[in-house]
């Protein structure tokens, strides 16, 4: 099992918003694949799946803001 | 899915593929046509205009000349005191290239524009109707010179109009009142827009952005003409011209742009080339170029259309012209001509043509434009030599009676400087604002349905909670949103503004402040531009002068040196120069960095107030910067607004209701009193605020309560406040980011002193960053002044029985001991 968590982007950045979910829960997915889309003050950034497997878990919805290593999603 | 913004994938495997870069011959010299193709083309009537308008040219010229070189010109003493660089030998150049333009096409000289200014006038007023000639003079300074022309020079052997336009030249030159530019201008810069001719510029290569920028406003605006950059083959050593050219050839404009601007601007560079760049020698000496339309073939893969041109041949320039103002209409721009032409007379008057031999002087006399004209014209029976003396002769009496009146000063007097000795001020600023339509239009999408928008309408407009606990950037309103809101605002509701600079769509911004624009500003008017800081502003220039309105980016402030002459010498003078005439509504953005060091973390705020004619504001807080954009985005001057890349993220913690949804506007001049205090008066300049405000807290603690003033606006600069202030306190200190020496701070200090002395109880003081370069992320704090430091010297300068044996690190700095070394 693999979280992915939304990692660290500087001193000054505590929280992000999710933008869009690529993948539902259920889905196959490969390693390198993007599954959500982030914003934060500075900037966008693409989230990828660290190891390949299926999506067991999304904890948050398109929108929500998250804190800086939080869990929003779990590979199986 | 996340929207891709273009699509111009860049495929491995072609650019892989194994292949020849192939390019094409461009022509040299090929003209061909014979006097009986042009006779049937332009007529004999023209023809002959051509020989009259290079005689005019000449004489002109020769009538400058003999001033500088003896202080007389026929019988007409004078001395002429300004410069005159001549083009003595390129009438063909001038006149050809004038002859096949029309009215409404816009022309950009150089140094040595006289001729070229004088033909394109002539040429507008034999070809535009009288009616539009009499209101265009009518209209002119109020009709002065017209009044001028019928009262002065009112012989009925001469054209009134063309009166009116060599007066008008000679004036400015002469640098009198009644000049185009009221002598604001003088020789380098005489134009005079309704007959299409515009900034002429005394730096090399000046107008190759500034042409392109109008010819950008010409397509955007769809009009059917030209603009061209008259600019000598030395120029073709000048970083901004090659910037100018690929800017105009960019990629984009077919690739992406949409109908119908998916076309290029319609530009003409013209390389008036004489082979001599002053004294150097482009061919064969200071260029790498064997024929200088070479460099077109550098450019894009159509080589710019590019064509070398007999300049001496006024047919062979006007048949180019015509040929390659079809193309650029057709939107197939940039065009290069390398028109090659000779001057006989020196680049200046002061010219001992050291650097070139006589013999070669000689050998080119044989290719004298007028001789050969001349000759062809007697040839083939279109004039014969007694209508010829006749036509010389009357240009002769032309140009005297003419000189004869300007040159007296009683008739044609300078602007009275001794009568209102800061009159040359009244010219630097118009402070004309504009007021913006409630109606958005040209959007790709309704703002509701903007992604970005609506995110900001869910954002807290305060930066704290009901609990007083600070919000994050995510959550409430930032400087970087404010800007956006009143950036978006005005784009979406004035179709004349553009907004460019480095990776300013899809990226939005190096520091993302347009990020989500491209979903509603469509590209033609927010586009990335190249990595040409020169262009940028350059191009901003030419399009705010031809009508239009431009917010450009340069990401980094530190970045203002790659602009220096288009900021220094171009945006900040074009308004006086032309003595009102000439309009920049421009904002330019730099960002004061952070984190990155040397090259990219310096507040150069100090540099452009050093400059006069920029309006500049550097605000703190996001009420302010929206508040203050708006002002900038309504100003009809050119401002340039700094933005502190630490402050991006802050959100509004002054203003009680928060950043207001609604538009509004925060005055230029005006400071700000964040803290009121009775001991001692801090002045902040930018992200300095935060720093002082911190100190302000712990100077309670010492029973000091100190006043703080956010500055906001460096030019013009609020003096009522702050000297209000010091009226009660007593006590100055002023807080920058700018290294010390010859910062803005010390400028307010100086007057401060001069105006409030009898009120101080201490020389007013200065901190700034150190006379040293800003160092890395880690050991910025050590460079840029911190609360510490402004505690140290609030103690130290001003209440040294309360001195406290701690704090940051100039505590014990021997700042004369440093100056003496140059620190």
């Amino acid at each position: 099992m693999t979280d992915i968590i939304i990692p660290n982007l500087g001193n000054e950045i505590s929280e992000a918003e999710i933008t869009e979910w690529l993948v539902e829960t259920g889905d196959d997915v490969e390693q390198g694949d993007v599954v959500l889309l982030i914003s934060t003050t500075k900037t966008s950034l693409e989230i990828e799946a660290p190891t390949s497997g299926k999506i067991s878990q999304i904890n948050s919805n398109e929108g929500d803001l998250v804190q800086v290593g939080e869990v929003v999603c779990t590979i199986e | 899915m996340k929207t891709m913004p273009k699509n111009i994938d860049i495929d491995p495997n072609k650019i892989f593929a194994k292949d020849f870069l192939k390019s094409t011959e461009l022509p040299i010299h090929q003209y061909q046509k014979s006097i009986d193709d042009e006779l049937k083309i332009h007529g004999k009537e023209n023809l002959k205009e051509v020989l009259r308008h290079m005689y005019i040219v000449r004489e002109f010229e020769n009538m400058l000349n003999s001033f500088k070189t003896t202080g007389s010109y026929k019988n007409i003493d004078y001395t002429y005191n300004g410069p005159a660089h001549l083009s003595i030998g390129q009438e063909a150049a001038a006149v050809g290239a004038a002859f096949a333009l029309k009215p409404e096409d816009k022309i950009f000289g150089s140094h040595r524009s006289h001729g070229e200014m004088i033909a394109k006038g002539l040429s507008a007023i034999k070809n535009l109707s009288r009616d539009k000639i009499k209101s265009i003079m009518q209209d002119y300074n109020g009709g002065k010179l017209i009044s001028y022309v019928h009262k002065n020079l009112n012989d009925k052997e001469f054209n009134d109009a063309e009166m009116f336009l060599l007066s008008g030249v000679l004036a400015e030159i002469f640098m009198r009142e009644l000049g185009f530019n009221k002598g604001m201008g003088g020789s380098m810069h005489a134009f005079f827009t309704p007959f299409g001719t515009f900034p002429n510029n005394a730096i090399v290569g000046g107008s190759s952005g500034i042409a392109v920028g109008a010819a950008l406003h010409a397509h955007l605006n769809q009009e059917e003409s030209i603009c061209v950059a008259n600019l000598g083959d030395g120029s073709t050593g000048c970083g901004l011209v090659w910037e100018s050219m690929n800017f105009s050839s960019m990629g984009q404009y077919k690739n992406l742009w949409p109908e119908p601007y998916n076309k290029n601007p319609p530009m003409l560079f013209c390389f008036m080339n004489n082979f001599y760049a002053m004294g150097g020698q482009t061919l064969g000496e200071t260029m790498s170029w064997d024929r200088l339309s070479r460099i077109a073939t550098g450019v894009n893969s159509e080589q710019m259309h590019a064509e070398t041109i007999n300049g001496s041949d006024p047919l062979s320039v006007a048949d180019a012209i015509i040929r390659k103002r079809k193309l650029l209409i057709e939107g197939n721009g940039p065009i290069l001509l390398d028109i090659e032409c000779y001057r006989y007379s020196g680049h200046s008057t002061t010219d001992t043509n050291a650097y070139r031999s006589r013999d070669e002087i000689k050998h080119w006399k044989f290719f004298d434009p007028i001789q050969q004209y001349s000759e062809k014209m007697i040839e083939a029976g279109i004039i014969n030599k007694n209508d010829l003396n006749n036509m010389s002769e009357k240009v002769q009496n032309q140009i005297e009676y003419l000189t004869s009146k300007v040159v007296d000063r009683e008739l044609t007097p300078s602007i009275d400087i001794e009568k209102n000795p800061t009159i040359i001020g009244d010219f630097t600023f118009n402070k004309k604002v504009i007021s913006v339509s409630k109606i958005t239009s040209d959007l790709l999408k309704n703002e509701g349905e903007v992604n970005k928008i609506k995110s900001l309408q869910k954002k807290s407009r305060f930066g704290k909670s009901e609990e007083g606990s600070l919000l994050s950037g995510m959550r409430a309103i930032t400087l970087r949103d404010s800007l956006a809101e009143a950036i978006i605002y005005h784009l979406s509701r004035d179709k004349s503004l553009i907004a460019y600079g480095e990776e300013c769509r899809d990226w939005g911004g190096a520091f993302g402040v347009y990020r989500g624009f491209s979903d509603i500003i469509p590209i033609n008017r927010l586009f990335n531009s190249p990595i040409s800081e020169a262009a940028i502003v350059s191009t901003a220039i030419g399009y705010a002068i031809s009508g239009g309105r431009a917010i450009i980016e340069l990401m980094y402030s530190d970045f203002i040196g790659r602009a220096g002459d288009e900021i220094f010498n171009q945006l900040a003078k074009w308004q006086a120069m032309s003595a009102g005439e000439l309009n920049l509504p421009i904002v330019l953005r730099a960002s004061i960095g952070s984190k990155y060091g040397a090259q990219h973390s310096q507040d150069w705020t100090s540099l452009l107030t050093h400059i006069p004619g920029l309006s500049i504001v550097y605000p703190a807080t996001p009420y302010d910067a929206k508040g203050l954009m708006a002002s900038s985005l309504c100003s009809n001057d050119p401002t340039v607004f700094f933005e502190s890349q630490r402050l991006y993220d802050k959100v509004e913690i002054f203003t009680e209701n928060g950043v207001p949804k609604n538009y509004y506007k925060v005055p230029f001049g005006k400071a700000v009193k964040r803290r009121s205090g009775k001991d001692i008066t801090i002045l902040t300049i930018g992200a300095s605020l935060y720093a002082a405000l911190d100190a302000s807290m712990e100077l309670i603690n010492h029973n000091i309560d100190a006043e703080i003033i956010d500055a906001r606006s460096l030019v013009p600069f609020d003096y009522e406040m702050l000297l209000n202030s010091v009226k009660l306190t007593g006590r100055l200190l002023i807080v920058s980011e700018a290294v010390e020496r010859g910062s803005f701070a010390n400028t307010i200090a100086t007057n401060v002193s001069k105006f409030a002395f009898k009120n101080l109880r201490a020389s007013p003081m200065i901190i700034g960053s150190p006379n040293w370069i800003a160092p890395g992320a880690d050991m910025e704090k050590t460079y840029s002044p911190q609360s510490e430091d402004v505690l140290d010297l609030v103690f130290r300068d001003f209440f040294p029985e309360k001195r406290i044996n701690k704090r940051g690190l100039r505590k014990d700095w021997d700042f004369l001991d440093l100056a003496k070394k140059g620190l």
